[in-house]
């Protein structure tokens, strides 16, 4: 078999189906957003843009496209943060490599939680009659907090959950990344008398510039995936406070009424929104970190 | 004296935040071994004489065993056809595919930027006319997206730290592509290679949209899960605590293997 042959038979069959379904979900998308579709009836016809145009003055749209783009702030900016911090305190305090595997441990197992079990989990750990936070913030004499049905707390208690999961996950890698960096550059920075945090703020931390972007992609576009976690633990409630794009589409689309063509305009919208701003992130990526 | 006192207060936070990583798994483990009485308590109870009353109801369940089987199977078939498709693909890539590479990199990756609700809608509508919907085969066919990109996506870097110069000593031996794949590429890269595929697992063992929304009787364990909580009037905590640790189970078995990827991955790569 010559190289020819070999990378045609091992690349087609793998990237054929992923085309295949990329294509029938776009174009399926595409397609039933100009119609008038619903699950009820099994007749349709052509409605142009008529979803899209309603879909502009859909202030619940407008509403869940607003606290879509605080969910992706808060949740980026958080697990970005903690990872910085806590990974740069394991690099200088930690000297033994036993204890550093061991926090590494442990800080990857909430990521390793299913989404619908850590919703679970803290669902619980939230509940104002029976959950343990409330108990600690009795004992400091703060009464029963709604963390879930309180309009103005909702949000944030679930976005830590979110940042509980990924922000210690990226510890670990941004700490196995300050591990891989030559000690040179250190060592100069130590005998100009520099503070640990200024080390890390002008030497270490911009060296890493590449691969700290890249993370904020990753979670970027992980955070749009967030549906599970929201769906479990408040559904987007209460009112509308939690409710991001992907969840009205859900409750629009398939849960309530089954509205397919008018889900589909939005997610279209959704997706020409994050191809674009991540097409433009990639590229940029690979100038900044070459 | 200074420093002495920060490195204990960091310590100290460090400690803190092991707390934060653990107890709300350890305490939802706790929960599930215990009474409804025991955890509908205005103090929180640490002792209690446990039961396995609450395993044994999530076990009987038979929605709930079904949505493990359903779940065993659909990752399973998922994960499998993603690696037998994805590998080959990304040693492809990896070493002899030049111009396109970072093309077809990028067309993987975009997948991830696909809302799932954009896949759902669409596939719902052609699975019901298919007939598809509410069976195992289009709930693998979807996670298929998932699978084969996630797997393609890490197993490039792995393939590319397989050292060239092996490969190339396999060629002069006249080994044919698919014999220097098999025979040398694949064995060296293999470990990384496993931990991509844990990675993958743990993607599609956790997802609930796509599963929620192709099927109804034949949903996942997730999906089962999710339903619990409008089980009757009284929420059943300890039920629920004991469904959630049988859903945890099985991504955490890994964690020592994704530790040992993400290890190997952080290592400066040996071209």
């Amino acid at each position: 078999m010559n190289n020819r042959r070999f990378v045609f038979w091992t690349l087609t069959p793998g990237l054929a189906i992923l085309a295949m379904l990329a294509l029938v979900s776009i174009a399926g998308a595409l397609y039933f957003s100009v119609m008038d579709r619903s699950l009820r009836y099994a007749d349709y016809d052509f409605a142009g843009l008529y979803n899209y145009h309603r879909l502009l003055a859909d202030r619940r749209f407008l509403n869940a496209l607003r606290i879509s783009v605080i969910w992706e702030v808060v949740t980026v900016v958080g697990a970005l943060a903690v990872a910085t911090l806590l990974s740069v305190m394991i690099f200088e305090t930690v000297r033994s490599l036993w204890v550093r595997n061991l926090i590494c441990l442990a800080f990857l197992a909430p990521v390793l939680l299913p989404r619908v079990a850590a919703a679970f989990i803290w669902r619980f750990l939230y509940s104002p009659s029976l959950g343990l936070i409330n108990y600690l913030a009795s004992l400091v004499g703060i009464g029963p907090i709604e963390f879930l049905a309180d309009p103005s707390l909702a949000l944030i208690s679930v976005a830590v959950v979110d940042i509980w999961q990924w922000g210690l996950f990226f510890t670990v890698i941004m700490l196995k990344l300050l591990e891989t960096l030559p000690k040179d550059p250190i060592e100069a920075a130590q005998l100009d008398n520099a503070r640990t945090w200024e080390i890390h703020a002008f030497v270490t931390l911009p060296m890493l510039k590449g691969p700290i972007i890249s993370l904020a992609l990753v979670k970027a576009v992980e955070s749009l995936r967030s549906f599970d976690l929201i769906y479990v633990m408040t559904g987007g409630g209460p009112g509308t406070t939690t409710e991001t794009l992907d969840l009205y589409a859900y409750q629009a689309g398939i849960n309530l009424g089954g509205r397919i063509s008018y889900a589909s305009a939005m997610s279209i919208l959704l997706l020409l929104l994050t191809t674009i701003v991540f097409t433009l992130v990639w590229r940029g990526i690979r100038k900044w970190s070459v | 004296m200074v420093s002495l006192i920060r490195r204990w207060l960091s310590g100290l936070l460090l400690a803190a935040m092991v707390f934060v990583a653990l107890t709300p798994i350890l305490w939802t483990v706790l929960g599930s071994f215990k009474r409804l009485r025991d955890i509908v308590t205005p103090v929180p109870k640490l002792f209690f004489s446990p039961t396995l009353e609450n395993f044994a109801i999530i076990l009987q369940n038979p929605s709930i065993r079904e949505g493990l089987g359903h779940s065993v199977i659909v990752v399973g078939a998922s994960v499998l056809l993603g690696a037998v498709l994805g590998v080959p693909a990304a040693y492809s890539l990896a070493r002899h595919v030049q111009r396109l590479k970072g093309d077809f990199q990028f067309f993987v990756l975009s997948l991830r930027f696909m809302p799932p609700v954009a896949i759902a809608i669409p596939f719902i509508v052609i699975y019901l006319d298919l007939g598809l919907y509410d069976t195992l085969a289009g709930l693998i066919l979807v996670y298929l997206m998932t699978t084969i990109s996630t797997v393609i996506w890490l197993s490039v870097p792995a393939f590319e730290r397989v050292p060239k110069e092996i490969e190339e000593a396999a060629a002069m031996e006249g080994c044919g592509p698919g014999e220097i794949f098999v025979k040398f590429a694949l064995p060296i890269a293999a470990p990384s290679l496993f931990g991509a595929l844990v990675f993958t697992f743990v993607l599609v063992w956790n997802e609930l949209l796509l599963a929620l929304t192709l099927a109804a009787d034949n949903a996942t364990l997730p999906v089962v899960a999710a339903s619990i909580t409008s089980l009757g009037k009284e929420v059943p905590w300890g039920v629920i605590n004991a469904s959630t640790v049988i859903l945890v189970l099985p991504p955490l078995v890994f964690i020592g293997l994704l530790m040992s990827f993400i290890n190997r991955m952080m290592k400066p790569g040996r071209r």
